[in-house]
């Protein structure tokens, strides 16, 4: 076998070997070149190394409410989306009316004063004014 | 040569043909492969809306994520926190879910997607020096095992410490990758569609990541 460290630098074969993803076959063809390849040795001595360190690493365990508190997540989710689905059209709706008051102010009219009020007005306005003369 | 420039089929390769031996597909080495068609159905179920079958998904991947969460922010908190994200994204996403790609290719996008993002946000600080105190989370959260002497057991909480600062140290998507090629035992392709680059790229990054792990662990064999 010709040294894979030779046409292959990433060591794709030492890292499959180490992983023991090579089928029997070739990992016995490896196994012998490693019998006369101090190279490949050392290469693959280390990557078993780092392959059985990575072992020692243990994942953790699940806590025993972790369904329930997603569970409840996504209940609130729900939730939201219902408020969602009902302010969508409520904000439509707003700001629908909003743009048929900006654009004809007309539909809701300023209260026109009466004619009487303002009569009333002037007769003040002139009682005033003669009183200030007299003086 | 960059390890990114290797082209592994281009040139003739030489007899015998080890790469044409190599066991990619890991049929009989990983869960994953195995069952992800049938993830699929339940996604789809999941999305005609079965709460059932998201209890089952949630089943049986809530165990991985987590682990693949926690080796990657090295927070055990943070993990389950994060993991709880990804499944309510699954959940929230259920309407526009679409079989394009295998379930846990999927689900371990969104999980990289939220951890690189937690890292990057600079949220690790905490847990690095959670890390190098050895407080809550990461190594004195392994419970010691009563069948190893004290000294033992200082060993080993030694060991762990190495390797998960020698995981620490590697850029995130190497870190990713080796992660998802190491521990839920994801062939080259499927890593490259978890992380968005192509197989050759992910090849790279996983050779480059486990040269820097030899050249970092090789001393405890």
């Amino acid at each position: 076998m010709k040294c894979p460290l030779e046409f292959d630098p990433s060591a794709e074969l030492i890292v499959a070997y180490g992983a023991r993803t090579l089928d029997p076959d070739a990992a016995a063809a490896f196994e012998r070149h490693l019998d006369s390849c101090a190279t490949c040795c050392k290469v693959a001595a280390a990557q078993k190394a780092v392959w059985d360190a990575l072992d020692e690493w243990p994942g953790i365990p699940v806590s025993t409410d972790f369904d329930r508190r997603l569970f409840r997540k996504i209940q609130a989710a729900r939730q939201r989306t219902w408020w969602w689905r009902a302010l969508v059209p409520l904000t439509a709706c707003l700001a629908l009316a909003s743009m048929l008051l900006l654009r004809n102010p007309q539909a809701s009219p300023q209260p026109i004063p009466q004619i009487e009020q303002v009569q009333h007005a002037l007769d003040d306005m002139d009682l005033l004014s003669q009183l200030g003369t007299a003086n | 040569m960059a390890p990114d420039l290797i082209d592994f089929d281009a040139p003739p390769i030489p007899q015998p043909s080890w790469k044409s031996r190599v066991n990619y597909s890991r049929a009989d080495a990983g869960p994953i492969r195995e069952t992800c068609d049938r993830d699929s159905e339940l996604m789809l179920r999941v999305r005609d809306g079965d709460q059932g079958s998201f209890e089952l998904l949630l089943e049986k991947h809530r165990g991985p994520m987590i682990h693949f969460l926690y080796r990657m922010v090295q927070n055990d908190a943070v993990a389950e926190e994060l993991s709880q994200e990804v499944f309510l994204r699954v959940y929230k996403s259920r309407g526009n879910y679409e079989p394009s790609a295998k379930f846990t290719t999927w689900l371990f996008r969104i999980g990289t997607h939220l951890a690189l993002n937690w890292i990057r946000d600079g949220r690790n600080e905490k847990s690095q020096t959670s890390l190098d105190k050895e407080t809550p989370d990461g190594a004195a959260r392994q419970v010691p095992d009563r069948r190893r002497t004290v000294e033992q057991e200082l060993l080993y909480q030694a060991k762990l410490r190495e390797v998960r600062q020698a995981i620490q140290s590697l850029p995130l998507k190497q870190r990713a990758a080796v992660m998802m090629h190491k521990y839920e035992e994801m062939e080259y392709a499927q890593i490259a569609g978890v992380i968005g680059c192509s197989e050759s790229a992910v090849k790279s990054l996983i050779f480059r990541a486990y040269e820097a792990l030899r050249g970092r662990l090789a001393h405890m064999a």
